[in-house]
């Protein structure tokens, strides 16, 4: 889901720059340093994800975990999301330096949505059934919002993208089923083990 | 009369001749491509992306484009010395640049193709190697944030 460098407009570039920092900015004030570790944890998480490659037909994408990076760090996920592409760009050629502002606002950003839709309903629901689903729903949301958030990039760059836009949102569909599948089972299992991650 | 036929000739030759000028034709071609295999670093082959080739000359406006193959695979016929650019990506933003060297000794060389490509994205061990070394500086940062917020 990374967009390449030399793709976006100049503006694009700052406007991504500019949401990236004011996240970070809101995302390094609200992080408990006590609880660094768990942003450590779920950054590198993040960062190894993208190694896992899945096969959807003749094409291939990997995992993101966006919903679940949403739902345990709030706005934590700005720093931890940045960290990793950060490293994914320098190690693995993933994404870019330039870029890297955009691509750290969608993907920060779409989680946190999903943080502020679903994170309260999730941490206080007792009904396994309710939070399984809305775990589900929160995953494949996350991947939805930020294969938009991609293509409304694209297309604010340059109006020729419109139809890579439309193929980009909706080839994510397949990830977004499994998201919400890989989210399920995390919260399922973080609500049954250890609470404390998604308080 | 004699110069009406000679006009008509002369129409209908011209005419022949446009309509040869306008036809297709193929050889095949004494130069050899430049033939490159793309793929990801999980070994998994680039099928079907978007490719664009750019030459010495001119770094800005791609000379050629298309898609990779099945295998991963692109090709091109380089008519010049210098840093040729193969840039391969995918909708999701993976990219692989390859930069390939012509010599005038490879460009004069058409019967042997004697040019060697660099893998742009790490694979196998180093792959394994970069992932360890990013997760140990996840975690050596938070571990230098964790105690400077302590003192």
């Amino acid at each position: 889901m990374h967009i390449s460098e030399g793709i976006l407009s100049g503006g694009m570039l700052i406007t991504g720059w500019a949401g990236s920092c004011a996240g970070l900015a809101i995302g390094l004030k609200k992080t408990d340093m006590n609880k660094i570790t768990r942003t450590a944890l779920l950054s590198s998480g993040f960062f190894l994800a993208s190694l896992v490659n899945i096969k959807l037909g003749p094409s291939s994408t990997h995992l993101s975990l966006l919903a679940p990076m949403g739902l345990i760090l709030g706005w934590g996920v700005f720093p931890a999301v940045f960290i990793a592409l950060l490293l994914q760009a320098l190690l693995f050629h993933f994404g870019g330096l330039l870029v890297l502002g955009a691509n750290n606002f969608i993907m920060s950003i779409s989680s946190l949505i999903i943080y502020i839709l679903f994170g309260r309903l999730i941490r206080d629901s007792s009904n396994k059934i309710l939070v399984t689903t809305l775990a589900f729903i929160s995953g494949a949301l996350a991947v939805i919002i930020a294969a938009f958030l991609v293509g409304l990039f694209l297309t604010l760059s340059d109006s020729n993208f419109i139809n890579a836009a439309k193929l980009i949102v909706i080839a994510h569909v397949p990830l977004a089923l499994i998201e919400g599948l890989v989210t399920s089972f995390i919260i399922a299992w973080l609500k049954k083990s250890a609470p404390e991650f998604l308080s | 009369m004699r110069s009406k036929i000679f006009i008509a000739l002369a129409v209908i030759l011209f005419a022949a001749g446009e309509l040869f000028a306008h036809g297709t034709g193929f050889k095949v071609s004494e130069l050899k491509a430049v033939s490159l295999e793309f793929f990801y670093s999980t070994g998994e082959k680039m099928s079907y992306r978007e490719a664009k080739v750019f030459s010495p000359k001119d770094s800005k406006f791609a000379i050629q484009s298309g898609r990779t193959d099945e295998n991963g695979r692109f090709a091109f016929t380089p008519d010049s010395i210098g840093q040729w650019r193969v840039i391969v990506r995918d909708e999701e933003g993976h990219q692989c640049t390859a930069e390939i060297n012509i010599t005038e000794e490879q460009l004069a060389n058409h019967g042997k193709n004697i040019i060697n490509a660099q893998s742009d994205s790490p694979e196998g061990l180093e792959l394994f190697i970069r992932a360890l070394l990013g997760v140990s500086l996840i975690f050596n940062l938070a571990l230098i944030i964790r105690r400077h917020h302590a003192h």
